[in-house]
């Protein structure tokens, strides 16, 4: 899985969710901090992510998940140990 | 002492309430007269927001059962059970809710969200996998937490959303926890459980149920949805509380497993904390022997809980579930839920106030619980103060 595509694919889900508080969003967006993302609307895009790339993300991973970036990273090592 | 920071938020809400001169998270009752009636601000109220499913916290027998323990082993333990020793009431409360499950063993907790902390908190760890409905109860979250396993939630109430994340997992499915709800508490809904049954013995893992809103109240003599839905012996693990059908405190896990002879002492919400006191215990068994008998009440339980939503369903509002001791009007906006809810404690009607984050969907909910002491003059009581909200607002 190509970094830069699941970056891309991710930021196609979270733009609807940050209802068009950031002009640009790019990898290094953060998610609650530049977005705004409540806890809700996290998981929201948590559930969005998995039905995407058919995965599942454990929850406990996502403390150290601060941007765009980190989930993409996150989702490429949940599709890794799912394979 | 400057502020703390994590505290911002929380602070945030309570100033925006103080502006609007209420505050539905500090209500204080000022004398409770009965399981059903309080006063509050001087004015008698129904409560109708208590879990006191069976309105067991008057019940004569549990009253006297514990002022003869009070009386007799004094008013508490000072301690852990496995530093200072159990009471004789603790183990003969284990084996009596063993018996009531028909189940091998049991183990007391000290409140039911220790129970649940102890239970997945010893029976997962680091490196080990818990699937949980994500619509489950802070206790099962912070249960996983505490374990450090990876939590992974599935869809609420979807078998098959969990059986498609269960073979996500391969060979690692069969040492999965599984964990639900018999009765989500928020909305009053019903898990699926023959069809969570069916995942947990595809795959080999074992499946935790909550009953602590169902135990008392469901089933035909009150063992929950896993009774109801007839697979009480495919359930791993039952764990239940004390405050609510039972009208006291503490919790408890039932099982047949024979890890629950040590599981105890892996389990630090067990082990750290003081044990229940003889009086709660003693009145705790009271109710229990109460409850096996109660068809009557879980009866009059039923007839109130169908009389108060079929009469808020006439008004025209949304709930969230079929009849059930939990009866939930959706609101949607959260400033107009906190004024109806303050417009029906001023009319005399206490329910609980739920808002988002603590609900699911994003909805606001006035939340109702029906106890099997309500009479129907109070049920209809509560109907009409949500039925007077459209004409205060005009």
């Amino acid at each position: 899985m190509n970094h830069q595509d699941v970056v891309a694919q991710i930021i196609d889900i979270v733009t609807p969710l940050a209802e068009g508080r950031v002009a640009v969003i790019g990898e290094d967006t953060e998610l609650t901090g530049q977005l705004g993302l409540d806890s809700l609307k996290v998981m929201d895009l948590v559930v969005a992510v998995e039905d995407q790339f058919d995965l599942s993300v454990p929850i406990n991973a996502l403390a150290e998940v601060k941007t765009v970036g980190d989930l993409a990273l996150l989702i490429q090592k949940c599709a890794g140990e799912d394979a | 002492m400057k502020e703390n920071p994590r505290l911002q938020a929380v602070q945030a809400v309570r100033q925006e309430l103080a502006s609007l001169g209420i505050d539905p998270f500090g209500v204080q009752i000022d004398r409770i007269l009965s399981p059903t009636e309080g006063l509050i601000d001087g004015r008698p109220t129904i409560l109708a927001g208590t879990n006191n499913y069976l309105g067991m916290t008057f019940d004569p027998g549990c009253i006297a059962a514990a002022r003869n323990a009070l009386e007799t082993e004094g008013t508490g333990t000072t301690g852990s059970r496995m530093a200072n020793g159990s009471y004789a009431g603790h183990r003969e409360l284990e084996l009596e809710l063993a018996r009531f499950y028909g189940k091998r063993d049991a183990i007391v907790f000290s409140t039911g969200y220790q129970a649940n902390l102890g239970m997945i908190s010893a029976l997962a760890g680091p490196g080990d996998t818990v699937m949980i409905d994500a619509d489950s109860h802070a206790s099962i979250y912070d249960g996983c937490k505490l374990a450090g396993a990876n939590t992974i939630r599935f869809r609420h109430n979807d078998p098959a959303d969990l059986a498609k994340r269960m073979r996500r997992l391969g060979a690692e499915a069969g040492d999965a926890l599984i964990v639900v709800e018999g009765v989500y508490s928020m909305l009053g809904d019903r898990a699926p459980l023959r069809e969570f049954v069916n995942v947990k013995q595809e795959f080999g893992a074992t499946l935790l149920v909550d009953e602590a809103h169902s135990m008392g109240v469901l089933g035909e003599k009150g063992r929950g949805v896993a009774e109801e839905a007839g697979v009480l012996a495919d359930v791993d693990y039952v764990v239940g509380t004390f405050s609510k059908s039972l009208g006291n405190t503490g919790g408890f896990c039932v099982g047949d497993s024979t890890d629950l002879d040590v599981l105890r002492y892996a389990s630090r919400p067990y082990v750290f904390t003081a044990s229940l006191a003889p009086a709660t215990i003693a009145a705790t068994r009271q109710a229990l022997r109460t409850l096996e008998g109660a068809d009557d009440l879980r009866q009059r339980l039923r007839d109130n809980a169908e009389r108060l939503h079929a009469g808020l369903a006439a008004l025209g509002f949304q709930l969230g579930a079929p009849a059930n001791a939990v009866v939930a009007v959706l609101v949607g906006d959260k400033l107009e839920a906190l004024r109806f809810w303050d417009h029906l404690l001023k009319n005399g009607v206490y329910v609980n106030l739920m808002v988002p984050p603590a609900t699911p969907g994003n909805e606001s909910l006035l939340r109702c619980s029906v106890s099997a002491a309500h009479t129907p003059a109070q049920i209809d009581a509560i109907c009409a103060a949500f039925g007077s909200w459209a004409g205060a607002q005009a």
